[in-house]
């Protein structure tokens, strides 16, 4: 019976609740734009997970990793649900990211 | 050194398992009539993939069942929030579900417009704007 990868669903479930938080923080204080900015290191934490050793932290890194990109393309849908007043609306101005006027031609992606 | 596929499995499995589960609930929930159909049907596969994930020999089969199992898991709860979204609007009801017909009919907040379907424009917005930026959007479409 292989326990630890259960724990490893379990550790999945653990980070994806996380991701919830984060996405409506990473929103509220940056704005959707950064959204390239989070997928990158998603991507990133998933390329780096190939050349580690360990079964296990290879597979949390590509877990993580995953989740990152999920968040980034919720990003966008939870700035229209801030400006719809179902989430706090954050009336300070957000930072630009590099290449900001790019970005916004682009279009975000979302599931 | 040759590489260790585990985390692009797991990477992989994460990702769609989200997406699937992401899209099946919105979809399974809009064309059921009942809620504890589906939710007992993803309680089920999440459970029967979480055995697989025990039994299974290869960490590869292992991990990815684990996740995706967790992710349905997850799902089975999720048909409940759902219908909640429908009737206070944050999801399009369907007007030819008997469920979703009588939310809105009773709940003055349903609607079969989806609110998100929009680029932000970065200021709070009042629902008269909102739904002028969501017809508009159709309309670009």
């Amino acid at each position: 019976m292989n326990f630890l990868r259960f724990g490893l669903g379990l550790a999945t479930l653990v980070i994806i609740g996380l991701g919830f938080v984060w996405v409506i923080r990473v929103e509220y204080h940056l704005g959707y734009l950064w959204w390239p900015y989070i997928m990158g290191p998603g991507i990133g934490l998933i390329g780096a997970s190939l050349f580690i050793r360990s079964m296990w932290a290879s597979a949390l890194l590509g877990v993580i990793g995953g989740s990152i990109i999920w968040g980034a393309t919720e990003l966008k849908e939870q700035a229209v649900r801030a400006e719809l007043g179902w989430y706090p609306f954050n009336p300070k101005p957000k930072p630009r990211p590099p290449l900001a006027e790019r970005i916004r031609k682009w279009p975000a992606p979302h599931l | 050194m040759t590489p260790n596929w585990m985390g692009l499995v797991t990477a992989a499995a994460t990702f769609f398992g989200i997406w699937i589960g992401h899209v099946g609930v919105r979809k399974i929930e809009a064309a059921s009539p009942g809620l504890w159909l589906p939710a007992l049907s993803a309680l089920a596969l999440g459970a029967a993939l979480e055995i697989g994930a025990l039994l299974s020999p290869s960490p590869y089969l292992s991990g990815a069942l684990g996740i995706v199992g967790m992710t349905i898991l997850w799902d089975a709860l999720e048909f409940r929030r759902q219908d909640s979204r429908v009737k206070h609007g944050h999801a399009p009801a369907n007007p030819r579900n008997p469920r979703h017909a009588r939310l809105l009919a009773e709940s003055r907040s349903a609607t079969t417009r989806d609110w998100l379907n929009r680029d932000p424009v970065g200021r709070p917005v009042s629902r008269d704007e909102a739904l002028a930026l969501v017809q508009s959007s159709e309309h670009t479409i």
